[in-house]
Protein backbone atom coordinates (compact mmCIF):
# COMPACT_ATOMS: atom_id res chain seq x y z
CA UNK A 1 0.00 0.00 0.00
CA UNK A 2 1.73 3.69 -1.45
CA UNK A 3 1.08 6.08 1.37
CA UNK A 4 -1.10 8.87 -0.01
CA UNK A 5 -0.04 12.77 -0.04
CA UNK A 6 -1.87 14.56 2.80
CA UNK A 7 -3.58 16.53 0.60
CA UNK A 8 -5.12 13.79 -1.09
CA UNK A 9 -6.17 12.11 2.50
CA UNK A 10 -7.92 15.83 3.17
CA UNK A 11 -10.01 15.65 0.06
CA UNK A 12 -11.00 12.21 0.74
CA UNK A 13 -12.14 12.86 3.82
CA UNK A 14 -13.87 15.90 3.01
CA UNK A 15 -15.65 14.17 -0.15
CA UNK A 16 -16.68 11.42 2.20
CA UNK A 17 -18.28 13.67 4.47
CA UNK A 18 -20.24 15.61 1.62
CA UNK A 19 -21.36 12.87 0.28
CA UNK A 20 -22.88 11.65 4.04
CA UNK A 21 -24.86 14.79 4.26
CA UNK A 22 -28.20 13.06 2.80
CA UNK A 23 -27.45 10.22 5.28
CA UNK A 24 -26.38 12.88 7.68
CA UNK A 25 -30.16 14.73 7.60
CA UNK A 26 -32.10 11.35 8.41
CA UNK A 27 -29.71 10.71 11.32
CA UNK A 28 -29.93 14.47 12.67
CA UNK A 29 -33.90 14.01 12.98
CA UNK A 30 -33.69 10.19 14.31
CA UNK A 31 -31.23 11.40 16.80
CA UNK A 32 -33.19 14.03 17.97
CA UNK A 33 -36.63 12.33 18.72
CA UNK A 34 -33.99 9.80 20.37
CA UNK A 35 -32.45 12.85 22.41
CA UNK A 36 -36.13 13.90 22.99
CA UNK A 37 -38.01 10.27 24.23
CA UNK A 38 -34.53 9.84 26.65
CA UNK A 39 -35.48 12.90 28.21
CA UNK A 40 -38.67 12.05 28.91
CA UNK A 41 -37.75 9.15 30.33
CA UNK A 42 -36.00 9.92 33.03
CA UNK A 43 -32.23 9.31 31.35
CA UNK A 44 -29.53 11.93 32.69
CA UNK A 45 -27.83 13.93 29.40
CA UNK A 46 -24.36 11.90 30.05
CA UNK A 47 -26.50 8.81 29.35
CA UNK A 48 -28.41 9.64 26.58
CA UNK A 49 -25.39 11.59 24.75
CA UNK A 50 -23.47 8.90 26.02
CA UNK A 51 -25.01 6.43 24.49
CA UNK A 52 -25.69 7.56 21.25
CA UNK A 53 -21.40 8.44 21.28
CA UNK A 54 -20.53 4.19 22.29
CA UNK A 55 -23.08 2.73 20.08
CA UNK A 56 -23.86 4.61 17.32
CA UNK A 57 -26.12 2.34 16.13
CA UNK A 58 -30.04 4.28 15.68
CA UNK A 59 -32.35 1.15 15.91
CA UNK A 60 -30.02 -0.76 18.25
CA UNK A 61 -30.27 2.43 21.01
CA UNK A 62 -33.90 2.92 20.10
CA UNK A 63 -34.95 -0.60 20.95
CA UNK A 64 -32.70 -1.71 23.44
CA UNK A 65 -33.89 1.37 25.68
CA UNK A 66 -37.33 0.79 25.07
CA UNK A 67 -37.10 -2.97 26.49
CA UNK A 68 -35.12 -1.54 29.45
CA UNK A 69 -38.16 0.88 30.39
CA UNK A 70 -40.61 -1.92 29.63
CA UNK A 71 -39.06 -3.44 32.39
CA UNK A 72 -36.77 -6.21 30.45
CA UNK A 73 -34.32 -6.20 32.04
CA UNK A 74 -30.36 -5.45 31.42
CA UNK A 75 -29.45 -8.52 29.62
CA UNK A 76 -32.86 -8.63 27.28
CA UNK A 77 -32.33 -4.57 26.34
CA UNK A 78 -28.66 -5.60 25.32
CA UNK A 79 -29.49 -8.60 23.52
CA UNK A 80 -32.05 -7.18 21.37
CA UNK A 81 -29.91 -4.28 20.77
CA UNK A 82 -27.53 -6.51 19.48
CA UNK A 83 -29.38 -8.28 17.58
CA UNK A 84 -30.41 -4.96 15.41
CA UNK A 85 -26.48 -4.03 15.01
CA UNK A 86 -26.13 -7.92 13.72
CA UNK A 87 -26.57 -6.72 10.50
CA UNK A 88 -23.20 -4.14 10.62
CA UNK A 89 -21.32 -7.65 10.62
CA UNK A 90 -22.27 -8.03 7.40
CA UNK A 91 -21.42 -4.03 6.32
CA UNK A 92 -18.20 -4.30 7.68
CA UNK A 93 -17.13 -7.06 5.69
CA UNK A 94 -18.56 -5.82 2.60
CA UNK A 95 -15.66 -2.81 4.23
CA UNK A 96 -13.07 -5.45 3.40
CA UNK A 97 -11.32 -3.74 0.47
CA UNK A 98 -10.92 -0.39 1.88
CA UNK A 99 -10.11 -1.78 5.09
CA UNK A 100 -7.33 -4.24 4.68
CA UNK A 101 -3.76 -3.72 4.92
CA UNK A 102 -4.49 -0.95 7.31
CA UNK A 103 -2.61 -0.44 10.87
CA UNK A 104 -5.16 -1.75 13.29
CA UNK A 105 -5.83 1.52 14.84
CA UNK A 106 -7.01 2.67 11.70
CA UNK A 107 -9.32 -0.34 10.99
CA UNK A 108 -10.99 -0.11 14.19
CA UNK A 109 -11.64 3.63 13.84
CA UNK A 110 -13.37 2.84 10.83
CA UNK A 111 -15.15 -0.03 11.69
CA UNK A 112 -16.60 1.98 14.93
CA UNK A 113 -18.40 4.63 12.40
CA UNK A 114 -19.73 2.05 10.12
CA UNK A 115 -23.16 1.87 9.55
CA UNK A 116 -25.93 1.31 7.18
CA UNK A 117 -25.09 5.03 5.72
CA UNK A 118 -21.46 3.74 4.80
CA UNK A 119 -23.15 1.08 2.55
CA UNK A 120 -24.63 4.26 0.62
CA UNK A 121 -21.32 5.85 1.02
CA UNK A 122 -19.66 2.51 -1.29
CA UNK A 123 -22.20 2.88 -3.37
CA UNK A 124 -22.29 6.73 -4.03
CA UNK A 125 -18.41 6.12 -4.78
CA UNK A 126 -19.20 2.82 -7.57
CA UNK A 127 -21.93 5.55 -9.29
CA UNK A 128 -19.05 7.50 -9.59
CA UNK A 129 -16.87 4.69 -10.95
CA UNK A 130 -14.25 4.67 -7.48
CA UNK A 131 -14.22 2.13 -5.14
CA UNK A 132 -14.33 3.57 -1.91
CA UNK A 133 -11.36 4.51 0.02
CA UNK A 134 -10.55 3.96 3.36
CA UNK A 135 -10.16 7.98 3.91
CA UNK A 136 -13.92 8.50 2.26
CA UNK A 137 -15.54 5.78 4.20
CA UNK A 138 -13.73 7.04 7.34
CA UNK A 139 -14.83 10.85 6.54
CA UNK A 140 -18.74 10.11 6.01
CA UNK A 141 -18.88 7.96 8.93
CA UNK A 142 -17.20 10.81 11.30
CA UNK A 143 -19.54 13.18 9.84
CA UNK A 144 -22.23 11.12 10.48
CA UNK A 145 -20.96 9.90 14.04
CA UNK A 146 -20.65 13.51 14.92
CA UNK A 147 -24.00 14.88 13.93
CA UNK A 148 -25.22 11.82 15.65
CA UNK A 149 -24.30 12.72 18.94
CA UNK A 150 -24.93 16.29 18.45
CA UNK A 151 -28.21 15.71 17.43
CA UNK A 152 -28.86 13.50 20.51
CA UNK A 153 -27.86 16.35 22.96
CA UNK A 154 -29.71 18.77 20.57
CA UNK A 155 -33.29 16.65 21.23
CA UNK A 156 -32.66 16.14 24.44
CA UNK A 157 -31.82 19.81 25.09
CA UNK A 158 -34.99 20.66 23.64
CA UNK A 159 -37.08 18.22 24.83
CA UNK A 160 -40.02 20.51 25.29
CA UNK A 161 -41.29 22.78 22.49
CA UNK A 162 -39.51 20.66 19.57
CA UNK A 163 -41.58 20.83 16.53
CA UNK A 164 -42.92 17.12 15.42
CA UNK A 165 -41.02 15.75 12.70
CA UNK A 166 -43.41 13.73 11.75
CA UNK A 167 -45.39 16.96 10.45
CA UNK A 168 -43.08 17.81 7.74
CA UNK A 169 -42.01 13.43 6.76
CA UNK A 170 -38.62 14.11 8.17
CA UNK A 171 -39.33 10.91 10.09
CA UNK A 172 -39.59 9.15 6.39
CA UNK A 173 -36.19 10.52 5.29
CA UNK A 174 -34.46 6.97 6.77
CA UNK A 175 -36.97 5.02 4.66
CA UNK A 176 -36.12 7.40 1.99
CA UNK A 177 -32.39 7.33 1.99
CA UNK A 178 -32.61 2.98 1.24
CA UNK A 179 -35.10 3.35 -0.98
CA UNK A 180 -33.32 5.77 -3.42
CA UNK A 181 -30.24 3.54 -3.58
CA UNK A 182 -31.97 0.41 -4.74
CA UNK A 183 -31.86 1.41 -8.85
CA UNK A 184 -28.35 2.11 -8.28
CA UNK A 185 -27.64 -1.23 -6.60
CA UNK A 186 -29.29 -3.30 -8.94
CA UNK A 187 -27.00 -5.25 -11.26
CA UNK A 188 -29.68 -6.78 -13.63
CA UNK A 189 -31.35 -10.44 -13.89
CA UNK A 190 -28.71 -11.98 -12.00
CA UNK A 191 -30.22 -9.92 -8.59
CA UNK A 192 -34.08 -11.27 -9.11
CA UNK A 193 -33.72 -14.47 -6.94
CA UNK A 194 -30.97 -13.20 -4.40
CA UNK A 195 -33.51 -9.84 -3.62
CA UNK A 196 -36.60 -12.03 -3.68
CA UNK A 197 -35.38 -14.00 -1.41
CA UNK A 198 -34.41 -11.64 0.97
CA UNK A 199 -37.41 -9.55 0.65
CA UNK A 200 -39.36 -13.05 1.46
CA UNK A 201 -37.31 -14.04 4.08
CA UNK A 202 -38.48 -10.27 6.03
CA UNK A 203 -42.11 -10.75 5.07
CA UNK A 204 -42.45 -14.41 6.49
CA UNK A 205 -40.40 -13.21 9.64
CA UNK A 206 -42.99 -10.02 10.01
CA UNK A 207 -45.48 -12.50 9.78
CA UNK A 208 -44.69 -15.46 11.48
CA UNK A 209 -42.78 -13.87 14.41
CA UNK A 210 -43.11 -10.50 14.83
CA UNK A 211 -41.31 -9.84 17.76
CA UNK A 212 -38.00 -11.99 15.98
CA UNK A 213 -38.26 -9.53 13.03
CA UNK A 214 -34.81 -7.75 13.23
CA UNK A 215 -33.57 -11.26 12.76
CA UNK A 216 -35.36 -11.70 9.65
CA UNK A 217 -33.39 -8.49 8.42
CA UNK A 218 -30.09 -10.64 9.07
CA UNK A 219 -31.44 -14.33 7.62
CA UNK A 220 -33.09 -12.41 4.72
CA UNK A 221 -29.78 -10.61 4.25
CA UNK A 222 -27.58 -13.59 4.20
CA UNK A 223 -29.89 -15.93 2.71
CA UNK A 224 -30.14 -13.70 -0.45
CA UNK A 225 -26.91 -13.40 -0.48
CA UNK A 226 -26.41 -17.10 -0.59
CA UNK A 227 -28.75 -17.54 -3.49
CA UNK A 228 -26.44 -15.13 -5.33
CA UNK A 229 -23.34 -17.67 -4.10
CA UNK A 230 -24.40 -20.81 -5.22
CA UNK A 231 -26.30 -19.76 -8.63
CA UNK A 232 -24.26 -19.32 -11.88
CA UNK A 233 -24.41 -16.43 -14.01
CA UNK A 234 -23.23 -15.75 -17.47
CA UNK B 1 -29.70 4.55 37.79
CA UNK B 2 -26.74 1.63 37.13
CA UNK B 3 -29.03 -0.19 34.85
CA UNK B 4 -28.92 2.46 32.12
CA UNK B 5 -25.53 2.66 32.18
CA UNK B 6 -25.35 -1.27 32.07
CA UNK B 7 -27.01 -1.70 29.38
CA UNK B 8 -25.36 1.04 27.77
CA UNK B 9 -21.83 -0.32 28.06
CA UNK B 10 -23.14 -3.78 27.28
CA UNK B 11 -24.80 -2.85 24.24
CA UNK B 12 -21.29 -0.59 23.11
CA UNK B 13 -18.72 -3.53 23.71
CA UNK B 14 -21.79 -6.31 21.75
CA UNK B 15 -21.63 -3.61 19.42
CA UNK B 16 -17.46 -2.93 18.21
CA UNK B 17 -17.59 -6.63 18.86
CA UNK B 18 -19.77 -7.00 15.84
CA UNK B 19 -18.18 -4.38 13.85
CA UNK B 20 -14.90 -5.55 14.27
CA UNK B 21 -16.12 -9.08 13.57
CA UNK B 22 -17.46 -8.55 10.28
CA UNK B 23 -14.05 -7.37 9.01
CA UNK B 24 -12.32 -9.93 10.62
CA UNK B 25 -14.79 -12.65 9.33
CA UNK B 26 -14.12 -10.90 5.70
CA UNK B 27 -10.71 -11.58 6.33
CA UNK B 28 -10.76 -15.21 6.28
CA UNK B 29 -13.08 -15.67 3.31
CA UNK B 30 -12.27 -16.78 -0.19
CA UNK B 31 -12.07 -13.83 -2.97
CA UNK B 32 -13.41 -15.70 -5.97
CA UNK B 33 -16.46 -18.68 -6.72
CA UNK B 34 -19.17 -18.66 -4.66
CA UNK B 35 -18.28 -16.96 -1.83
CA UNK B 36 -17.47 -13.72 -3.67
CA UNK B 37 -20.72 -13.64 -5.39
CA UNK B 38 -22.35 -13.74 -2.23
CA UNK B 39 -20.24 -11.10 -0.91
CA UNK B 40 -20.66 -8.63 -3.96
CA UNK B 41 -24.35 -9.66 -3.50
CA UNK B 42 -24.83 -8.42 -0.04
CA UNK B 43 -25.11 -5.10 0.57
CA UNK B 44 -28.18 -5.01 -2.39
CA UNK B 45 -29.57 -7.93 -0.26
CA UNK B 46 -28.87 -6.10 2.98
CA UNK B 47 -30.74 -2.83 1.50
CA UNK B 48 -34.19 -4.81 0.05
CA UNK B 49 -34.38 -6.50 3.15
CA UNK B 50 -34.03 -2.91 5.35
CA UNK B 51 -36.71 -1.65 2.67
CA UNK B 52 -39.19 -4.93 2.89
CA UNK B 53 -38.86 -4.31 6.99
CA UNK B 54 -39.53 -0.48 6.72
CA UNK B 55 -42.64 -0.78 4.01
CA UNK B 56 -43.76 -3.26 6.36
CA UNK B 57 -44.25 -1.40 9.15
CA UNK B 58 -45.49 2.30 7.02
CA UNK B 59 -48.67 3.10 5.78
CA UNK B 60 -50.29 4.61 2.85
CA UNK B 61 -48.70 7.40 2.93
CA UNK B 62 -45.55 5.42 3.42
CA UNK B 63 -46.06 3.79 0.01
CA UNK B 64 -46.78 6.55 -1.35
CA UNK B 65 -43.55 8.23 -0.71
CA UNK B 66 -41.48 5.23 -1.07
CA UNK B 67 -42.93 4.48 -4.53
CA UNK B 68 -42.42 8.53 -5.73
CA UNK B 69 -38.42 8.23 -4.08
CA UNK B 70 -37.95 4.68 -6.10
CA UNK B 71 -39.27 6.46 -9.65
CA UNK B 72 -37.08 9.88 -8.76
CA UNK B 73 -34.05 7.94 -8.20
CA UNK B 74 -34.42 5.63 -11.05
CA UNK B 75 -34.86 8.45 -13.32
CA UNK B 76 -32.30 10.83 -11.74
CA UNK B 77 -29.88 8.36 -9.83
CA UNK B 78 -29.79 11.60 -7.49
CA UNK B 79 -29.54 10.35 -3.64
CA UNK B 80 -30.90 14.18 -1.95
CA UNK B 81 -33.30 14.51 -4.97
CA UNK B 82 -34.51 11.53 -4.54
CA UNK B 83 -34.79 11.74 -0.95
CA UNK B 84 -36.41 15.24 -1.00
CA UNK B 85 -39.30 14.36 -3.35
CA UNK B 86 -40.11 11.11 -1.13
CA UNK B 87 -40.53 13.19 1.95
CA UNK B 88 -42.69 15.86 0.26
CA UNK B 89 -44.83 13.42 -0.55
CA UNK B 90 -45.36 11.65 2.34
CA UNK B 91 -45.56 15.38 3.97
CA UNK B 92 -48.17 16.39 1.09
CA UNK B 93 -50.40 12.48 1.62
CA UNK B 94 -50.02 13.53 5.65
CA UNK B 95 -51.61 17.23 5.11
CA UNK B 96 -54.12 15.92 3.20
CA UNK B 97 -55.69 12.76 4.42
Amino acid sequence: MTALPNHSIRSDLALGARDMLPMALAAATYGMAFGLLTAQSGFLFSQATGMSALVFGGSAQLVAFDQLMGGAGVGAAIFAGAALNMRILLITASMRGALINRPWWQVVASVYVATDASVALMQTAKSRGALASYWYLFGGGLLLFLVWILATAFGFLLSHGIPTPEKFGLDFAIVAVFVALLPGMWRGRSDVLPWCVAGATVVAFQALVPSQASWGLIIGATLGAFTAGVTHHD
Amino acid sequence: MTDIWATILGLAAASFAIRIGGFLLALHLPQEGAWARGMDALPGCLIIALVAMLMLNGGMNEWGGGTVTLLVAYKTRNLPVSMVSGILTVALMRLLW
